[in-house]
């Protein structure tokens, strides 16, 4: 806990006294120690700087791509990439997914399907969209959509096939019909569940997106990263790992705060 | 009885639950039949296998009996009716709803305009005592606070019967008490007719006019106790002797109900 100031604090205080809470403390902490394990190897004698970049040299290569313009024409790519097909992939999967849980009929229908593709990773589908559709943008798209798919599916079906009966008859002998029980009870419920849904999908999403722009993409971060191996510029091939990291994570982040907002009613386990 | 017509009938009331496919089926509720009259506040009493549950499901339309037929009204219920009011034993209470939204569902449900519902959520608000709290998500109420938001939220739905299957089974003692204190308050205001199951002697006594007793394997009607004590209730009337008295009778009734049990 942090200590509880008795005497009122400036606005500027408080959010000085915020960095130092102990979460951003520990969680800064974690990343620090692994730059620092990182920046030992890379002074090691017998260590190659050109390969193992210091962290200096590395900040340098960020700030030069920055201003080159390289690095916001990749991440925009990437982004777009990622977003489009999280949309695509994810809206297939919440309607098919709240079929297949919340109908008896589309249950039996969807979920032998659904089970079947659960343990296909969404990689192996790479070299049939290749063959199918080419190697331009439809492609990386589908792929990451694909790879969004699964965890959203999963968990949208799970939402609604949790959804607890006492609500249900609450809902029902209180007036409501079918379709009021579907809006006011189930899709409610199974909120928390299309987040958690949803922030998976986020990940496997930028997961697919490196392996999509391996295939002969023009721009993103995956094929900085890819291209820059091809040349052992490993200092950008880090920049773009460490820049999806900060998407990525900036993107889960957003995910996070909206599902607490939606979820606010829910009961929370405080650790 | 009296001349009125009944508010509902129970007639030749049988239901049978299919536990494996091989087995004969359950008997749970054996040829019940009862007349509720109007205003009247029942309760169903017996031991826990007695069908009582079963009994206040049937009423209300969420399941529908093997043979026999519920009347409300005279008319036979062959649904889920809102002007039947249900109260579960389970929290029940939407949790994505505020105190208010959750007063307001049925009114809603049914239509009922905007203006007319700000009203209901004031109204029975006030009248569970839980003012204060109409903006607050249920994870912030106590178990006995969410069961006033339950009452709140059935009532405002103006039902004309109300149906409560063990609703402060959960509750601890003191918070029961009121709890009771309240329905009985609210029941005073609307003179709703009430079936009210419980397998608690001393509820059963503070609440009711009427007392059916209820023998097990197969559920069916043992006795009905009638529950003269003096209305308004209230905590002095645990105490009374006429209480006392009553409570005494159930008790014999119900002693009587298990020996007619089977096994």
């Amino acid at each position: 806990m942090s200590a509880s100031p008795s005497a009122p604090k400036t606005d500027f205080a408080a959010r000085i006294g915020a960095i130092f809470r102990p979460s951003i403390l520990l969680g800064g902490l974690s990343i620090a120690l692994v730059v620092a394990l990182y920046w030992l190897v890379a002074t090691r004698p017998g260590v190659n700087p050109a390969l193992v970049p210091t962290p200096p040299r590395i900040a340098l290569t960020f700030w030069e791509e920055l201003r080159s313009g390289e690095l916001a024409i990749n991440t925009w790519a990437s982004l777009q990439r990622v977003m489009i097909g999280f949309i695509i992939g994810s809206a297939v999967a919440v309607l098919l997914g709240f079929l297949a849980g919340w109908f008896r009929f589309w249950g039996y229908f969807l979920n032998p399907l659904i089970d079947a593709i659960r343990p296909i990773p969404a990689l192996a589908y790479i070299p049939l969209v290749i063959v199918w559709v080419g190697i331009g943008e439809p492609s990386r798209i589908i792929i990451i959509a694909l790879a969004v798919f699964k965890p959203c599916v999963v968990n949208a079906r799970a939402g609604m096939q949790e959804v607890a009966q006492i609500y249900v008859d609450a809902a029902r002998v209180l007036g409501a019909g079918k379709v009021r029980v579907f809006w006011t009870v189930a899709l409610p419920s199974a909120v928390p569940y299309l987040i958690a849904g949803m922030r998976t999908a986020m990940s496997t999403g930028f997961l697919a997106l490196v392996a999509a722009e391996l295939i002969a993409a023009p721009t993103g971060l995956g094929f900085m990263i890819q291209n820059a191996g091809q040349y052992f510029r490993t200092d950008i091939a880090i920049v773009g790992i460490v820049v999806i990291g900060i998407v990525g994570s900036i993107l889960d982040q957003l995910a996070k705060v909206t599902g607490q907002y939606l979820t606010k009613w829910a009961e929370v386990r405080r650790s | 009885m009296n001349v009125e017509a009944p508010k509902l009938a129970i007639r030749g009331l049988t239901h049978r639950f299919q536990i494996e496919a091989q087995t004969e089926p359950l008997t749970v509720l054996n040829d019940i039949n009862l007349a509720i009259e109007p205003g009247q506040f029942v309760s169903l009493i017996g031991e826990s296998g007695c069908g009582k549950s079963t009994l206040l499901r049937i009423m209300s339309g969420l399941l529908p009996p093997s043979e026999g037929e519920t009347l409300h009204d005279g008319k036979r219920v062959a649904g889920i009716d809102p002007k039947l009011g249900f109260v579960f034993q389970q929290d029940a209470v939407f949790p994505w709803l505020t105190v208010e939204g959750n007063i307001e569902y049925g009114p809603k449900a049914r239509g009922v305009a905007k203006a007319e519902r700000a009203r209901l959520v004031e109204h029975w608000s006030a009248q569970v005592g839980l003012t204060k709290f109409r903006k607050a998500y249920p994870k912030h109420l106590s178990g006995g606070m969410r069961k006033r938001v339950d009452l709140a939220r059935v009532f405002a739905n103006s039902p004309d019967v109300l149906l409560m299957d063990e609703p402060f089974g959960a509750l601890d003692v003191q918070t029961k008490h009121v709890m009771q204190q309240v329905v009985l308050d609210l029941w005073r205001e609307t003179r709703n007719t009430v079936v009210f199951v419980t397998h608690d002697l001393d509820e059963a006594v503070f609440l009711s006019d009427v007392v059916v007793v209820l023998a097990a394997r197969p559920g069916r009607v043992a006795s009905i106790i009638r529950v003269g004590i003096d209305r308004p209730r209230n905590e002095a009337t645990r105490v009374s002797d006429d209480f006392v008295a009553a409570k005494r009778e159930l008790w014999n009734a119900m002693q009587a109900a298990r020996a007619m049990s089977g096994n």
